[in-house]
């Protein structure tokens, strides 16, 4: 079975400045991996290289290979590849709609569903992220009216609802204060048979997450 | 606009007449206006409904399909379109778009509520862009990316993510598009046909008289009638009446237009993935691509009628030449009057501009800052033909200074003031905190302050300002022509005061463009069009390194 995440010599550049890399790291299917560094080493960069979302100028070369899509083919099927792979960002950004809309975001696009099924499974995502029994009575209520904790949270389900095969977390818990943090902790502790790929500047976070650990500043 | 209330009052004016009745006939003293009120909202109907739709695809496609590298160019080009002096775009209606329809409805001439509409379509495409695109990039990347790492097409991003955000500031771009619209004279004067008391009976007379000759409440603003009436009395009154009631309509337009400019929450609604994504996706980028090459092809298309058919301003001695005859000749006393109302205009605009400017940005309180801000917007979205009344009454009538440049020049600087104003604004505005702080905290007192500091960082923005002012009142037709301007016999320069009026290049164009039998005419009229363009192109031209200068100081 090819590796979930396969990067050979990845360098990203933003016009002459090399900002990652060489970097070269496998992580298999079923396995989790922290990528540690301190501010400014590139970690989140290198994140959103492996789904193809690197904002210009910044541009990646090497080999990256990511549940056997090579992202950077230009004939890769990339919204196809996000929907397996699924990135959440440092900032939880919620959309301008209900909780239970911002949850379903991504499945009500991706997959051709019925609407109970949609419902099913976007409910379900709500308790696999460890946010149901605080929502579960305002579900129509908007996103925006939830805490700083939650509302990773409600990203975190809005990935799984995609029931991905990889998940991509960037500085899951940086927003959060130290209670929010161990609720977040434990429920990326929770999904434990998914395949996933930390980032985080805080080693002992990535000790406790995850079974192995690449430090970008020594790579 | 006091002058619109004190003149509807001075003659006795019968509202209830005026906003239910169809018919005037001024010697029989009855004024009804349900049929200009018809004729200018069908025309600003057929304008928003072909420009809507393009100017949201074009804006879209600007900032989120093209290149991010290629935004910035990308929408200067759109914007092209709003350099092009409102007469250039009457002629190329008399030149294009009325035998156009001519020939697609079968009727005569062309002359109708449909060939204006299609004008005012293109003039207001660049501001419907240019607001759309302040909306569209006013969404935060962090939004897209979360759309786009769901496993969302580039198309899907936009539109349950991005629009969803922006989609009240879109709205407000028509809103202010349709204030443009609802304002504008010259071009639509030219191919409207001005034909009084036309009322639709039916739904099917609807469309059988958009093919017809209409008349719009600025049309008839801008028809003799205005001169005629003297500046009491009940006919005076019934126009006020008439400017009262656009007045009314394009304020609120414009307030509730600037108002929205802010996003707010959006609802979205469950719903199961649609058939063929990646097909979608491409066809739908396709689209967006096509609809962003129309404003590009519309400024090619008019740079090179003009062009061609203005090939005589390519001899230096059409410059130089006094015009002859009713037709014939150059344009040397147009170009003069044109460059003297434009430059006093400017002297005007400057310090009244930059003094306005300063006193909404540092002196005023917050509240009273953002008044002002309104009332600025609102006195730029004014049609300038009120503005043409507004002068006629107080210079040329009640000072009795008939026409004179200097009124002219007055009424084109109230065009120029409200740029300077905003543009001033801005530089001041965008002066870091950190320098403001570190001035302030040095003791200077507000005035010093405001001098040393805020002054050096404002002067960009004045300049630009007034150059983009001084472009769109070089373009002017409408203020001048009861004002400032007449067609034969004005010196190139003038002397003293009263009753010293001069010639200019747009009323130039307008009154040969009414000629439009005579193949000469014609010929001068384009010529004089080409040298607009040039004037108000180099205009804005010098002010690209102003605003460039601008940003880089900005941050």
């Amino acid at each position: 079975m090819t590796p979930a995440v396969h990067l050979k010599d990845l360098v990203v550049r933003s016009g002459g400045r090399t900002l990652v890399g060489p970097l070269s790291f496998r992580l298999d299917r079923g396995a989790t991996l922290g990528l540690q560094g301190p501010s400014g080493s590139g970690k989140s960069t290198t994140l959103r290289a492996l789904v193809g979302l690197l904002p210009p100028p910044l541009e990646a070369q090497g080999a990256v290979e990511v549940l056997g899509v090579d992202v950077r083919s230009p004939s890769a099927d990339l919204p196809g590849l996000r929907a397996r792979a699924v990135l959440v960002g440092q900032t939880p950004m919620v959309f301008p709609a209900s909780i239970l809309a911002n949850a379903a975001f991504g499945l009500r696009h991706v997959a051709r569903i019925s609407r109970d099924e949609l419902r099913r499974r976007t409910e379900a995502a709500l308790v696999e992220a460890g946010l149901w029994d605080e929502v579960a009575d305002r579900l129509h209520a908007p996103a925006d009216q939830l805490s700083v904790g939650q509302r990773q949270r409600l990203c975190l389900a809005r990935a799984l609802a995609l029931d991905p095969e990889l998940l991509l977390l960037d500085e899951p818990t940086s927003a959060l204060d130290p209670a929010a943090t161990r609720t977040v902790e434990e429920t990326i502790t929770g999904i434990r048979d998914r395949t996933v790929l930390v980032v985080s500047h805080d080693q002992d976070q990535l000790a406790r997450l995850c079974a192995g650990v690449v430090d970008l500043a020594q790579a | 606009m006091a002058f619109l209330v004190a003149g509807a009052a001075s003659g006795s004016l019968d509202w209830g007449g005026l906003l239910t009745s169809a018919v005037w006939d001024a010697p029989r003293q009855r004024f009804g206006a349900t049929a200009m009120i018809w004729g200018t909202a069908a025309v600003a109907t057929i304008a928003l409904a072909v420009a809507a739709p393009v100017g949201w695809a074009v804006a879209v496609a600007v900032n989120e399909v093209a290149p991010p590298r290629w935004r910035r160019p990308l929408r200067s080009g759109a914007e092209l379109l709003a350099v092009v002096p409102s007469i250039v775009f009457g002629l190329v209606g008399v030149a294009y778009v009325r035998p156009f329809v001519a020939q697609v409805t079968g009727v005569a001439g062309g002359d109708s509520l449909l060939a204006a509409g299609l004008v005012l379509a293109v003039m207001v495409l660049p501001t419907i862009v240019a607001v759309s695109v302040d909306a569209l990039a006013a969404v935060p990347d962090a939004t897209r990316e979360a759309a786009a790492a769901c496993g969302l097409t580039r198309t899907e991003v936009v539109r349950s993510a991005v629009l969803p955000q922006a989609r009240r500031g879109m709205r407000a771009a028509v809103l202010l598009g349709l204030a443009r619209a609802l304002g504008e004279t010259v071009a639509v004067f030219l191919v409207v046909g001005r034909a009084d008391g036309r009322l639709p009976r039916s739904l099917g007379g609807v469309v059988d008289l958009l093919a017809r000759p209409g008349q719009t409440l600025t049309t008839k603003l801008n028809g003799p009638e205005s001169v005629l009436a003297g500046t009491t009395g009940a006919h005076w009154a019934a126009l006020c009446g008439l400017g009262l009631v656009l007045l009314a309509a394009v304020a609120a337009l414009t307030v509730a237009g600037h108002g929205r400019r802010s996003a707010a929450p959006a609802r979205a609604r469950l719903r199961g993935a649609r058939r063929a994504r990646a097909g979608r996706d491409r066809a739908a980028r396709l689209l967006l691509w096509a609809a962003l090459a129309l404003p590009f092809l519309a400024v090619a298309a008019i740079a090179l009628v003009a062009a061609t058919k203005g090939s005589r301003a390519l001899d230096p001695g059409f410059w130089w030449a006094a015009a002859e005859g009713a037709s014939g000749g150059g344009i040397r006393g147009q170009l003069a009057g044109t460059a003297v109302l434009v430059a006093v205009a400017g002297l005007i605009a400057a310090p009244v501009g930059l003094g306005l400017g300063l006193l909404m940005s540092e002196y005023a309180s917050p509240a009273a800052g953002r008044w002002m801000r309104t009332l600025t917007l609102t006195l730029g979205g004014v049609p300038s033909i009120l503005l043409g009344l507004w002068g006629y009454w107080l210079f040329s009538t009640r000072l009795g200074w008939g026409k004179s440049w200097l009124a002219g020049s007055i009424v084109l600087a109230v065009v120029a003031v409200p740029p300077v104003v905003v543009a001033v604004a801005a530089a001041a505005g965008a002066l870091p905190p950190a320098r403001r702080e570190a001035a302030l905290a040095l003791g200077l007192r507000r005035n010093r302050f405001v001098r040393s500091v805020v002054l050096p960082q404002a002067v960009p923005g004045l300049v630009t300002g007034l150059l983009l002012g001084l472009a769109r009142a070089a373009g002017e037709t409408a203020p001048l022509l009861f004002t400032a301007t007449v067609f034969n016999g004005a010196p190139v320069l003038p002397s003293g005061v009263v009753d010293s009026p001069v010639a200019s290049l747009p009323t130039h164009i307008f009154v040969l463009a009414q000629d439009a039998a005579d193949p000469e005419a014609l010929r001068v009229a384009w010529g004089a069009a080409l040298a607009l363009i040039v004037v108000a192109g180099l205009l804005v031209a010098a002010a690209v390194p102003a605003r460039r200068r601008l940003h880089r100081s900005g941050g």
